[in-house]
């Protein structure tokens, strides 16, 4: 499976704990109230424990979290 | 200067005053002192247009921005009292609100149509929708944000008293529904002159707005700013949750007075690089809403050396009542720091059980008299009345006191010590939650015979929620399906972080579902 698609599962059955959600790639996960500060920690260290990416801290920013696609593409600087 | 007994007096006076000068600050824009008093004032005329009464209640549904400015004051310029509903929470718990304290005019954005569309067709008597162009689903009058720049910009003459009605914050209640809190001019205005006071507020500081408007802190950050005629920044939803950005931001925007929950602090500390950024205008941090656990604290005071701290205490119901300001901590113990003395214009009252006073260093029940104190709940006498208590004064008067549940004891400085709570509230990141709520949340399912929700420390001064039912025979429902249930009656943080479905619950020897039995094995699972 591509980042885009694990992370989409994640974000539905571990976030929004419901398989069935709605969730589009582009869609603000913060404006739609799906990640709390919680859930921001929680989805930092799934990355690490499923690609092997630790996300400096000064990373996890608004930019690059803003959607399933602007962290796709923010993780795209690592292999 | 001119009378103030009105919050929006403040605005008035210093738009005259100093009118160029910014009240508020959203991305990069802003609004000035002058702008502020005129766009409210269209907003108030607007209201009184199409019906707003005197007394009535304005909802303020959107993410936050310059509007929530120009709505708090424009909505109370028109002799209403406003409203903030939680824009995350679930349309079913903004559709009670509107229904239990009959709001009638919503102001609102664009972006929240289809949220809007879907309150309009679970609660009746909602007709006028400030901030939308268009609806669907129902009849309803549709007034843009635009239409405002064509509306006479000078200011209503209302007649209004302190005693109006200001404000409704709606918290988490006991019974299954949230209460609403509501606050005059005079009780607001009090909290607010303390603020401007205390802190030495300046037309040149800068004040955070951290807090969500559905929350007390934001009202410091808006009318203490506003009567000092210093600058509000409010900080976008969206940013408060990235520690990193929060510390970009108050460099960026130069802010001197910061406000939030410990909570957000720690976070902020540990994974904000504040190391990185130039905090030099900052010069207050206040905290309020939960303990700060004194081994952060400590850390944070020592990351920032030039800066005041102070600890803020009180129920929604009280604004604030007492307050700490920390002159360094000691380095042997980690002892909690303490809630303080009351604050100018509040008496304090300490008893026990039978309400009688308790002697000094003995623990009590804090109860707390001035203006500051709520009016009481909205359409609940009988919970307002249970809120208050009655000391009778020279035989024919009674000075009315609000009972905050929290248990206290004075120590040898003579500043109180929060001990705990006499009832089943309790906090979760700032944000107060009655367990008793979710239970009844949980029992409201179908396939639910008996619930028990629980708080677990989470090692942050804080709490998370667990809960455990046990189904009723013949039904095969999984946790995930009562998320689903909980997320459409609860706030997201009112959802228990996890829930076990169990056979039985320990139970006590009467046959009591054994909470704490259930909470202890919670709390030992997350130390493993």
């Amino acid at each position: 499976m591509d980042r885009k698609t694990i992370l989409m599962d994640y974000v539905k059955n571990e976030i929004m704990r419901n398989r069935n959600a709605k969730l589009n790639e582009n869609e603000d996960l913060l404006s739609a109230g799906i990640l709390d500060s919680l859930a921001i920690l929680q989805l930092v260290a799934y990355i690490d424990e499923t690609f092997g990416i630790q996300v400096p801290d000064e990373d996890v920013v608004y930019d690059n979290f803003k959607s399933i696609s602007s962290l796709v593409s923010y993780l795209g600087q690592f292999k | 200067m001119a009378m103030r007994y009105m919050l929006s007096h403040a605005v008035t006076n210093w738009a005259e005053r100093n009118p160029d000068h910014e009240a508020v600050r959203f991305s990069g824009q802003s609004l000035t002192y002058a702008e502020l008093e005129t766009r409210s004032n269209r907003l108030a005329r607007i209201l009184r247009e199409h019906g707003l009464m005197r007394g009535e209640r304005v909802g303020i549904f959107m993410n936050k921005g310059l509007e929530s400015a120009v709505a708090i004051y424009g909505i109370m310029k028109a002799g209403g009292a406003y409203v903030p509903l939680d824009p995350f929470a679930p349309v079913g718990r903004i559709g009670f609100v509107i229904q239990d304290c009959g709001i009638r005019h919503l102001v609102t954005k664009e972006a929240k149509l289809s949220q809007v569309e879907e309150i309009l067709n679970l609660t009746t008597g909602l007709e006028f929708l400030v901030g939308i162009s268009e609806v669907e689903s129902k009849p309803a009058t549709c007034i843009p944000w635009e239409a405002l720049d064509s509306v006479p910009s000078g200011a209503l003459d209302l007649n209004l008293t302190e005693q109006d009605l200001a404000y409704i914050l709606y918290t988490s209640g006991s019974t299954g529904t949230p209460k609403g809190i509501m606050h005059t001019h005079r009780s607001g205005l009090s909290f607010a002159e303390w603020g401007a006071d205390t802190y030495d507020l300046q037309n040149d500081d800068r004040l955070s707005n951290h807090a969500p408007l559905h929350f007390d802190l934001s009202t410091f950050d808006i009318f203490s700013s506003s009567v000092a005629g210093a600058t509000t920044v409010i900080i976008p939803e969206a940013l408060t949750k990235f520690p990193a950005n929060m510390a970009s931001f108050i460099e960026d925007e130069k802010i001197s007075v910061w406000y939030s929950v410990p909570f957000a602090l720690i976070q902020l500390m540990q994974r904000g690089k504040m190391e990185t950024r130039d905090l030099s205008h900052l010069r207050w941090v206040l905290f309020a809403g939960e303990v700060f656990p004194t081994k952060h604290l400590r850390q944070l005071m020592e990351m920032l050396p030039n800066v005041r701290f102070s600890n803020l205490y009180g129920p929604t119901e009280t604004n604030v009542c007492t307050y700490y300001n920390l002159s360094g901590i000691p380095e042997d113990t980690d002892e909690t720091i303490p809630i303080g003395k009351p604050c100018a214009n509040v008496e304090d009252l300490i008893v026990d059980l039978d309400d009688h006073p308790v002697l000094p260093g003995e623990v009590g029940e804090l109860l707390i008299r001035g203006g500051v104190v709520m009016k009481g709940y909205w359409g609940q006498p009988e919970k307002t009345a249970q809120g208050f208590f009655r000391r009778q004064s020279f035989g024919h008067f009674d000075d009315i006191f609000y009972r905050t549940g929290d248990l206290v004891q004075m120590d040898a400085e003579g500043n109180y010590r929060y001990l705990g709570r006499k009832d089943r509230q309790i906090k979760t990141r700032g944000y107060r939650v009655e367990l008793d709520e979710i239970e009844v949340a949980l029992l409201s399912h179908d396939g639910v015979q008996e619930a028990a929700a629980y708080p677990i420390p989470d090692g942050q001064g804080s709490n998370l929620i667990e809960a455990s039912v046990i189904l009723k025979p013949t039904f095969e429902i999984g946790d995930s399906d009562l998320v689903e249930h909980l997320s459409r009656r609860l706030p997201p943080y009112a959802i228990p972080v996890r829930l076990d479905i169990l056979d039985d619950f320990p139970r006590t020897s009467t046959g009591k579902i054994n909470r704490r039995e259930l909470q202890t094995r919670a709390a030992e699972r997350m130390t493993q």
